[in-house]
């Protein structure tokens, strides 16, 4: 039974994270490759997969549910920030993230976040490159350009 | 002890089996016959008729003689796909409520979910027959590319069925767990699914017990019947040039070309020339016409290069979709009878760089998938059911589960666990009319993402969201999901309320969406009613 105790605690620390990162939801390094990343999601779907408590109440793996649905969410977001890059480009094996941005990038980063989410792809690119003004060396910005770039290419 | 029923409900044919101790048992029909024709008959006589009894009436009564209701069920009417293919069936189809196909026949009027229960409801029937107790809950497969509103529309035929449908799991999916159960692999395999109306191709990761989709894709609108209306146009215009009758306006002669089509298909397989008459065409003038002909291989092989080569471009697709090269994958599994097509092979085995599996039974594969995973929910399984014993197949009588005291082991085998992804991507409409991606094809499901919408004028108190499905960045290029209705908000000035809507994709596939104000958290009604799709039965 203490398995099942301990699943609902993991439950409720995952719906409890506010604005939780995709590393932290999958227990790993924010550094982590994709293979870690993979076997991490691995582990946590053999113990919290909710196929395997359908004889749960149906409360507790409502609750179970909704957590491993995030967990699945931020394996796909760890995924897709990291397997769009080549390994080479990482700084030892790193994926590059806005977390390692300056500071003064990031902001130029949020503006732009904000812009291309409202559809404004112009707004959104100048944003983008005040932000690669601020922080040259970022490869997750260069690579977050591109995307926008390419994007108004194809719009 | 509860018996969970898994069901390959397919296009043309279906199959429904067990997970036993010993191995997957099948549910045998009437004749002792496997696999099920998926049709049903109402024939003039009265009652309905379903399986192999329902396909006799094809000749005599081909307007009552509902087959390939797969390709319609949960489909919007209007969507052009659907508009072609209703040319190509012989009983009639019209447009119901929420733009859903209806049957008509004489003077009934059916769902296609309706028409689906019946074959579930006769495999059913013959399942408790074999089993000798009543069963009630089925894990049923569907193309890995059905959308939201195709896998409400069969979870609907089954609980019209009498079923407790406890999982819709995507075809590709349940053949890699039956070729993978129990082996403890570590591999990468390809699921290659051409079957009687759908065409799926899927990436696995095999890691333990864990199966793992890393990417899936395909057309539900490409399979063996495809190829047999091609080969029957071909006839068509033979039986004009020869007997100078044109038979396309003229149901019952179709259906027998398109009969004498599969035959020559199927013939060919096996051999490099088909030749031959087809006999008893009921000609309008009321006497009966016999259309010689002879087709090489290579004839039949031309004719549907086109098709084959969709198959190939799909997979490729996949692959790159998944990161991978075609030498990563180690073992490449065929299933559906269009993969007997000898040219099929032959081109997967260029892309791939290596031989097909062929030891596995493409027709029976995903029924036994199926099982497994039935007996997985229902806490059932044990060591031998999956292929490496081999099938099992018990006669009425003898099956090991009607003795009625038969314990199955359990504990002692890992429960397989299948991580399935999102078939397509969900997307809104932004206020520019391009898309807002939400939750992305191939993510693993279930999955959930939360999403703040706000109102735009002042105490405004409903919002409408589109949604869509599809990978394309403009709205219009995408097919269309249905209205997102936020309704009875408070009113507030413009901007002020926050409502946070939740996304979710439950592990069948299908998309729930909830909504809270963010600064009251009251919940909030929002509805989403899939075009085509069957009004929603909050069961589950």
């Amino acid at each position: 039974m203490s398995a099942r105790a301990d699943l609902l605690l993991w439950a409720q620390r995952v719906l409890g994270q506010k604005k939780p990162r995709p590393h932290q939801l999958l227990e790993i390094r924010e550094d982590a490759t994709v293979e870690q990343a993979t076997q991490a999601f691995h582990k946590i779907a053999r113990s919290a997969h909710p196929d395997l408590h359908r004889t749960m109440d149906p409360e507790d793996l409502e609750l179970v549910t909704r957590a491993y649905s995030r967990v699945a969410a931020a394996y796909q977001d760890f995924r897709s920030g990291a397997r769009d890059r080549p390994e080479s480009q990482r700084p030892a094996g790193a994926a590059p993230s806005s977390a390692q941005m300056s500071s003064k990038a990031l902001v130029y980063y949020r503006k732009a976040e904000l812009a291309l989410k409202r559809g404004e792809l112009q707004v959104g690119l100048l944003q983008l490159k005040m932000a690669i003004a601020a922080d040259p060396q970022s490869v997750f910005l260069r690579e977050a350009l591109a995307r926008v770039e390419d994007e108004l290419k194809n719009a | 002890m509860a018996v969970a029923l898994g069901i390959d409900l397919g296009t043309t044919n279906s199959v429904a089996a067990i997970a036993t101790p010993t191995g997957v048992e099948f549910i045998l029909g009437p004749r002792g016959e496997r696999v099920h024709p998926s049709v049903v008959a109402f024939p003039q006589s009265g009652g309905v008729v379903v399986g192999s009894d329902a396909k006799r009436y094809r000749l005599t009564e081909p307007s009552h003689v509902i087959h390939s209701a797969k390709r319609f069920i949960g489909q919007n009417i209007r969507a052009p796909l659907v508009q072609l293919a209703i040319t190509g069936v012989r009983y009639k189809i019209v447009e119901g409520p929420n733009q859903q196909p209806i049957v008509e026949v004489r003077d009934r009027r059916m769902t296609m979910p309706e028409i689906s229960s019946h074959v579930l409801q006769h495999l059913k029937r013959c399942a408790e027959r074999q089993l000798g107790s009543e069963i009630l809950e089925a894990v049923i497969t569907v193309p890995a590319n059905f959308t939201d509103g195709q896998r409400q529309a069969t979870k609907e035929a089954g609980r019209l069925a009498g079923l407790d449908v406890m999982r819709l799991i995507n075809e590709p999916t349940a053949a890699a767990l039956a070729y993978g159960f129990g082996r403890d692999r570590q591999q990468l395999i390809a699921v290659f699914d051409f079957g009687g109306g759908t065409f799926d191709v899927s990436v696995l990761r095999l890691n333990g017990e864990i199966f793992e989709v890393i990417a899936s894709d395909g057309d539900f609108f490409l399979g063996g019947d495809d190829l047999d209306r091609a080969l029957a146009e071909v006839l068509a215009a033979e039986c004009h040039r020869i007997l100078r009758v044109d038979p396309r306006p003229h149901a019952a002669l179709m259906v027998k070309l398109m009969m004498g089509a599969e035959a020559i298909k199927c013939h060919l397989s096996e051999y490099d020339a088909a030749e031959g008459e087809i006999e008893g065409l009921d000609m309008p003038d009321g006497s009966s016409g016999r259309l010689p002909f002879a087709i090489t291989r290579h004839q039949f092989e031309d004719l549907i290069a086109g098709y084959v080569q969709r198959t190939v471009d799909v997979t490729r697709q996949v692959l790159t979709a998944a990161n991978l090269s075609p030498s990563q994958i180690s073992d490449v599994l065929c299933v559906g009878g269009s993969t007997r097509i000898p040219v099929v092979r032959r081109r997967l085995a260029e892309v791939f760089g290596r031989e097909p599996n062929n030891r596995i039974n493409p027709d029976e594969v995903v029924s036994q998938g199926a099982a497994i995973q039935a007996g997985s929910l229902t806490d059932t399984l044990s060591e031998g059911t999956g292929m490496a014993a081999r099938d099992a197949v018990a006669t009425p009588g003898h099956s090991p589960l009607s003795l009625g005291n038969a314990r199955l082991p359990t504990g002692d085998v890992k429960r397989p666990v299948l991580l399935d992804v999102n078939p397509a991507t969900l997307s809104i409409q932004t206020v520019s009319g391009f898309t807002q991606r939400l939750l992305d094809k191939n993510a693993p499901i279930p999955i959930e993402r939360t999403h703040v919408f706000t109102t735009a004028r002042d105490n405004q108190t409903r919002v409408e969201i589109d949604c869509c499905r599809g990978e394309q960045r403009k709205y219009v290029d995408n097919e269309p999901l249905g209205t997102l209705v936020l309704d009875n908000l408070p009113p507030r000035p413009r901007g002020e309320l926050k409502i946070e809507v939740s996304f979710r994709v439950d592990a069948n596939g299908i998309l729930h969406v909830s909504a809270a104000d963010q600064v009251s958290g009251v919940r909030q009604e929002a509805h989403l009613q899939v075009l085509g799709a069957p009004e929603k039965h909050e069961d589950a």
